[in-house]
């Protein structure tokens, strides 16, 4: 069996947990399928760490011999595995502490930095985000023009080998800004657009024609330049660009530049304007992981709820989006994206929507969708099971999990302290 | 005595002095009486006289009228068509004096570096004496000459007792002569300046170390036994005097006239340009505010994706500056102008366009002259043109409180200098002009001062030849296209005219210069030229034609005027008036009441002055003209209390300088118009406890306050409320995140805060023990003093605390000295040490699920608010952030998710819990009769995600109204368009433009130093 799976991932790099698979049913329980449709009474099928079936439970006949493990779930709600994009999840453990962070690499251009071998699977951090249902996530390396590769993992692997669900799965490049100003602590000074913008943006550019010269280039006689080796794929439409800006005169360059340069798979990351310019944005089909939601307005003026709205705005839009986390404290808060997607809901996003711009709109985005997202057949068993709704704080309560068909530990080492001292309490 | 002609920049004779320095030659020669005559004089901002004469002797106006008699043996002048207006009194000025200088360290400069027997900190210099430092400064006293100010009151602005002003004459004869005042005012501030000390690092410092210093000073003057201090003596002496305060921001005034009131003095305030937004505050204050000139520029709002970022706050400031004047005297608040960081032709502009927005010429003269001439207390001798008063006055060539007008004379103390000659003569009108047997046509116009030249000729007259000229077709738009123009240089100097002209086109082609005196009264110029070839030849011109008189003064359009709306704040989501208590009542509702009778489905609260006057199943009274809210679907519960909170605060969270700054108080410096505040209303929060930043072990007095948007700080205060200090612990007061440079201050380890803490109580015991012992003769000592309260139970601690072992010992500290600690806030390793806490009786305060950001939260779990409130400690969730503030109800919802707490009971971690833990549940905290209407009404379960806020009522005022924040932001769009098109017009005209401050998403964490935000690192 593991051999199979061995050679039919292999090609996209995609090494299974190594335990045991097993046949597992999970029945009558209302599947939030991922790709915006919900399955109320629902038996799922799991065979070989992949999905077999996914039926009306009312509808099926179980034959018990068929499966080593039935799970009655009795109502309790079902989701694929949520995906936490653009984080430094496992890249650091405490943000205080320069020790243990390593998502920033010095120097300007470095394309070809990878996240993917710096991805510590033993993050304390990690158990504690598993457990509120966020299976799987892209490590992204931050600072400079590009910051690094990034690469897509699942959250219970062994090492960082075989919990890779994408390697290098995209290059991220922060869009210089377009204004300048707003100084520093005491010395606030003017914003206005910015001098440098034109030149910055020069420079990128000259800096991705360079690159993509070197892709078409054929002769191999002098030895690989790392950068633009690293940049290769980005023209071949293997590998994302994941360009990070907020402003609108940003986005509207970043359109362009994508088309210039001849970007096959554009990202816009953050976004926050982009309820501006929908239109130009579906049109130009360049999707959007919007910021951080749980994040005041950038501006005064601003609705209070604006960062709460966007989602709706983009589905509105037609804007293909997925959420994501970045900001203060962004790994251990990673186990919150799921009430990113709950707030969403309740400022507009339909709910399934508001579920799917966490998994399979996310998965889309990442380019893992064939795999990932959404439970549904052929897909990696990779989900979890809430008594109540996960994208809810009240009731988010995570009671199963699965990461390619295997079954997660549900401790984590602060619930180990809870038990600790409850025991000492006689509580 | 005849007249001699006054030339350019002519210092004239008339300089006369009782002099004590020797004289070099013979004494001084003495005119006598000077007599102007046929001036328009405004004596006052009350007085005008057309045709006026004023009698000067020496330096001194004898007498001044219309049917004045002159004296035979005056000079006369004749002033006819000139305007004299006394010299403008600067308050706010530093020229002559040198520039100070600070030195910076990056290692922190705990003391004073300054030599002498002076205050501990270099912010605190009364001792620093303008007049002991400057010197004329005759380019920067031209500038203000040119704008008409003759006296200036200078002073180093620097620091907070920034030391006294000298007030002098401008003219730089001598310095004995122009000195009017060795000390002119005090002058005062909330900025720190360029010391090089810690302290104060903030605001409140500020205020505190101005209070502290003040207090020191009335213990000086009394003690028997003390050490000098030049500085306190200086001080006192001061304090009998004239006080000036200078602000930065609206708010200032507010702080320091708390201060004020404190020590029973009355300064007058130089004020930041955005008074008019305090007006009622200031009404009762009943003082002069000297208002800045210096109004915001016009943003550069072209670019909309640049524009759409400017704040509406700063928009609304641009347009309203303007009125400050006219809004502050319409309300009866006298007012005084100051040019600072205004010049030249700018400081007129500003005047004018105060005046375009309502304030009269005579408001405006008042501003400049008799307002601070009484500040500065010279009012006797100056300020007006009356009989007896020093001849200190401008004379311009127009009155500039109508028209443009530049200042032809200044006369200082009687001594007159001359910027510009007035031209007597008139020279424009059209002549026949002969040269070298030609015919031409002189045209000569512009202003009197200024004329300018043509000379026309007829091309048929002309010897030229005929030939295409393209340039000239261009330029020529008159049918008659045999006219010849060609444009002079023209200069007049007295009644002597040169004219040159230079033109292919004439028979002389290349340069032609003239020379001729003009005879007035025939019109005719008379004189020789010389013609490129260097021969010379004669000519003349006679006027048949004479120029046109100046322009008038456009009719003024009655134009509408600027109806400027004040909002309450004056920013976006601002309230059109102030928000008032209504009558309430919420049918159909389910109430969470956090009382014994739990949560009520389906019914009524009804709210009353304020105040929560029924609750109960199904429904309720209806008071006259209450508005009904059906709540049907909907949850009614008590607001929300984040008891740990940054918001809201000015200029600084951490007086972090020191290791004890218990002196300094949040209080002090509340900021009413902070967006966060309506977001957090937006929130369903309705009050806070605003707490010091954790820089240091014992921190500041908190301000415990209800998010009053549209009121003023002092409004949002609650009344009575009982007092608490912030304490901390840990990683944050041992800097030990704050990089390589902060290794100097006690304390660097946990074992050092103990010692502190032990030491800062001893101290207070021993100054208590003092303060008994003698009564009337200590010293008062502010830190002390708030320490004290803590040790008699009078004042509550909240203290920053993460790891068990410091929380432990905290709670030894305390019960070794009879204290109590109220509440441990943070308190992330509060579930190790519950029992202990129950045991103490203190409080918990925690984040719902925060950890991993630094090294003392690795052991924080989610479950500690569910362990501690088990475990019978009174446990609230709190924020200690401007973003999560406003989702705290989704965090007391994590709390039913990590350790099953009841929802009622988590719903009571922000509501009732923080109540109790700030000793407000007396009247807040719950739905019950009586108490404050403090209410949010929301969609849903509110600690479901669901959730949203549909109203909260802050002590009966609707201050965040879903609906209604539909429309305000329909309404701040459309104000945004309506300014924004105004500067876009100012921007077209070419108006001078300016970037602007974009208005950061800054916020003041626990970890945030200094008096800006931060938008670092949240630390907590």
């Amino acid at each position: 069996m593991r051999t199979a799976f061995s050679v039919i991932f292999s090609l996209s790099a995609l090494v299974l947990f190594a335990q045991n698979p097993k046949r597992i049913l999970l029945t009558n329980g209302i599947l939030h399928v991922g790709n915006g449709e919900i399955v109320n009474s629902a038996a799922i099928g799991i065979e070989g760490g992949k999905i077999k079936f996914v039926k009306n439970a009312l509808a099926t006949t179980i034959k018990n011999s068929d499966w080593d493990t039935i799970i009655d779930l009795k109502n309790q709600h079902v989701y694929p595995g949520f995906v936490a994009p653009n984080t430094t999840l496992g890249l650091t453990e405490i943000d205080a502490v320069r020790a243990t962070n390593d998502f920033n690499e010095v120097g300007e251009y470095n394309p070809h930095v990878r996240s993917l071998i710096a991805f510590n699977v033993e993050s304390k951090v990690i158990a504690t985000v598993r457990t509120n249902g966020v299976l799987l996530s892209q490590a992204t390396p931050r600072g400079g023009v590009i910051s690094g590769t990034s690469s897509v993992m699942n959250l219970a692997g062994w090492n960082w080998e075989d919990a890779v669900v994408k390697v290098d799965d995209g290059i991220h490049l922060n869009w210089p800004s377009s204004v300048q100003g707003g100084g520093w602590r005491s010395k606030p000074s003017d914003t206005k657009r910015s001098d440098q913008y034109e030149e910055n943006k020069r420079k990128i550019m000259l800096f991705f024609e360079s690159a993509k010269a070197y892709a078409e280039k054929t002769d191999t006689e002098k030895g690989p330049e790392l950068r633009y080796e690293a940049m290769k794929d980005l023209f071949s439409g293997t590998k994302r660009l994941y360009i990070h800006a907020n402003e609108v005169q940003q986005l509207l360059d970043i359109i362009d530049f994508s088309r210039a340069v001849g970007i096959k798979f554009p990202v816009i990351v953050g976004g926050y304007d982009a309820y501006l310019i929908t239109e130009r944005l579906r049109d130009s089909k360049i999707p959007v992981m919007l910021p951080r939601i749980h994040s005041l307005p950038q501006n005064e003026d601003d609705p209070v709820d604006l960062p709460y709205q966007l989602p709706s705005l983009l589905h509105k839009g037609q804007v293909k989006f997925c959420l994501q986390n970045e900001g203060d404290m962004e790994a251990m808060n990673v186990r919150n994206l799921p009430f990113l997607a709950g707030t969403a809901m309740a400022h507009g996003l339909p709910d399934e929507e508001a579920v799917r711009a966490i998994s399979l709109s996310t998965c889309e985005i990442l380019g893992i969708e064939k795999t990932h997202g959404s439970v549904e057949v052929g897909k990696q068993a990779t989900l979890f099971v809430s008594k109540g709704s996960a994208l809810d704080m009240k009731t988010n309560s995570v009671s199963l999990i699965l990461v390619d068909g295997n079954f997660v530990e549900l401790d984590n080492v602060q619930s180990d302290l809870y038990k600790k001292y409850s025991k000492k309490y006689g509580l | 005595m005849k007249l001699a002609p006054l030339f350019f920049l002519l210092i004239s004779s008339f300089v006369f002095a009782q002099e004590i320095n020797p004289v070099n030659g013979v004494k001084t020669s003495r005119p006598g009486l000077i007599a102007i005559k046929n001036a328009t004089i405004i004596v006052s901002p009350d007085k005008t006289i057309e045709k006026g004469t004023i009698i000067i002797e020496d330096d001194k106006i004898i007498n001044i009228g219309l049917l004045t008699m002159i004296p035979k043996e005056a000079v006369v002048l004749d002033y006819a068509g000139k305007t004299i207006i006394p010299v403008f009194i600067e308050t706010n000025s530093s020229i002559g004096l040198p520039k100070v200088e600070g030195r910076h360290s990056f290692f922190p400069q705990l003391e004073s570096n300054k030599n002498g027997a002076y205050y501990w900190n270099e912010a605190i210099h009364p001792e620093v004496k303008a007049v002991d430092l400057y010197s004329f400064d005759e380019k920067a006293m031209e500038d203000y000459i040119k704008m008409g100010f003759g006296i200036v009151s200078t002073r180093q602005n620097d620091g907070i007792a920034q030391g006294t002003s000298v007030v002098y004459s401008l003219g730089t004869s001598s310095y004995n002569r122009h000195l009017i005042k060795s000390e002119g005012g005090a002058y005062f501030s909330f900025q720190k300046g360029v010391s090089g000390q810690t302290y104060p690092s903030s605001q409140m410092g500020s205020i505190a170390l101005l209070r502290q210093a003040l207090y020191d000073a009335m213990w000086y003057e009394k003690a028997d036994d003390k050490d000098a201090n030049l500085s306190l003596e200086a001080l006192n002496s001061q304090l009998k005097g004239r006080l000036i305060f200078q602000s930065n921001g609206k708010y200032e005034i507010l702080r320091a006239q708390k201060i004020a009131d404190e020590f029973n003095l009355k300064p007058v305030y130089l004020g930041s340009g955005t008074e008019y937004e305090i007006i009622s505050e200031l009404k009762k204050i009943n003082t002069t505010i000297i208002l800045p000139l210096n109004f915001p520029l016009a943003f550069d709002v072209k670019d909309p994706y640049i524009a759409k970022e400017i704040a509406l706050s700063d928009l609304k400031e641009w347009e309203a500056a303007p009125s400050n004047a006219y809004l502050l005297k319409s309300a009866g608040i006298p007012v005084a102008f100051t040019s600072q960081g205004v010049s030249g032709a700018t400081f007129w502009k500003n005047v004018r366009l105060a005046m375009e927005r309502g304030l009269t010429a005579s408001q405006a003269l008042d501003a400049l002259t008799l307002t601070p001439a009484t500040i500065l207390g010279i009012e006797k001798d100056f300020g007006t043109l009356d009989e007896g008063k020093k001849a200190s006055f401008m004379v311009y060539d127009n009155n500039p409180f109508e028209k443009e007008a530049q200042v032809l004379e200044s006369w200082l103390l009687g001594e007159q200098k001359v910027y510009q000659a007035t031209q007597s003569v008139d020279i424009r009108g059209k002549y026949n002009m002969i040269l070298d047997e030609e015919y031409l046509t002189l045209e000569i116009a512009g202003t009197k001062e200024k004329p300018t030249a043509k000379i026309k000729i007829r091309q048929a007259a002309s010897q030229t030849k005929p030939r295409v000229n393209l340039k000239k077709k261009k330029t020529d738009d008159k049918p008659k296209s045999d006219t010849l123009e060609v444009s002079c240089h023209l200069a007049l100097v007295g009644n002597d005219i040169t004219l040159q002209f230079n033109s292919e086109d004439l028979k002389w082609a290349g340069n032609v210069s003239l020379h001729a005196k003009f005879n007035s009264k025939f019109g005719i110029f008379e004189g020789d030229g010389i013609l490129t070839d260097g021969s010379w030849v004669r000519w003349s011109a006679i006027r048949n034609e004479t120029g046109d008189k100046d322009k008038k003064p456009e009719e003024k359009k009655e134009e509408e005027k600027d109806e400027i709306n004040v909002w309450f704040p004056n920013m976006a989501y601002g309230f059109e008036k102030k928000p008032a208590q209504e009558s309430i009542v919420f049918q159909n509702v389910t109430i969470w009441t956090n009382e014994k009778e739990g949560r009520i489905d389906n019914g009524t609260v009804v709210v009353e002055n304020g105040k929560i006057r029924h609750v109960g199943a199904g429904s309720g009274p209806l008071p006259k003209n209450a508005r009904v809210v059906d709540g049907k679907g909907m949850h009614l519960t008590s607001g929300i209390i984040d008891e740990h909170s940054h918001i809201a605060i000015n200029k600084g969270v951490n007086e972090g300088g020191q290791a004890v700054s218990a002196e300094v108080s949040i209080g002090d410096v509340v900021q009413a118009d902070d967006i966060d505040i309506y977001r957090q209303l937006s929130g369903g929060v309705t009050a806070a406890q605003l707490l010091h930043g954790s820089a240091n072990p014992i921190g500041g007095q908190s301000a415990l306050v209800k998010l009053k948007w549209g009121h003023t700080p002092e409004e949002m205060l609650i009344p009575n409320a009982p007092k608490f200090i912030k304490f901390a612990l840990g990683e944050n007061v041992k800097q030990a995140n704050w990089g390589e440079f902060n290794t100097v201050r006690f304390p660097q380890t946990r074992m050092g805060v103990e010692q502190v803490m032990y030491d800062a109580f001893e101290r207070a015991r021993a100054y208590e023990k003092d303060k008994a012992a003698r009564p009337n003769a200590y010293r008062k000592d502010l830190e002390l003093e708030v320490l004290s309260e803590i040790l008699k139970g009078e004042r509550n601690i909240t203290c920053h605390s993460y790891v068990q072992s410091e929380i432990n010992m905290l709670m030894h500290v305390a019960d070794s000295m009879n204290f109590k600690i109220n509440t441990f806030t943070h308190i992330l390793e509060g579930y190790k040490v519950a029992d202990k806490m129950k045991a103490h009786g203190a409080g918990g305060s925690t984040f719902a699920d925060w950890w991993a950001y630094k090294f003392e939260v690795t052991d924080a779990i989610p479950y500690n608010a569910a362990l501690m409130h088990k475990m019978g400690v009174v446990t609230a969730i709190n924020s200690d952030d401007a973003e999560m503030g406003r989702r705290l109800n989704q965090e007391a919802g994590k709390v039913v998710k990590y350790g099953g707490v009841s929802e009622e009971d988590a719903w009571k971690m922000v509501t009732l819990n923080p109540a109790k833990l700030l000793h407000l549940d007396d009247h807040m905290g719950s739905v019950k009769v009586g108490k404050d209407a403090d209410l949010v009404l929301w969609t849903a379960n509110p600690l479901s995600i669901e959730a949203k806020v549909e109203m909260t009522v802050v002590d009966g005022e609707v201050l965040f109204n879903a609906k209604n924040d539909l429309e305000l932001r329909k309404k701040v769009a459309a104000e945004r368009s309506r300014i924004i098109g105004r500067m876009l017009e100012s921007n077209e005209k070419g108006g001078d433009t300016k970037p602007f401050n974009k208005k950061k998403a800054k916020h003041f964490h626990c970890n945030t130093f200094g008096e800006e935000a931060s938008d670092g690192a949240n630390e907590h």
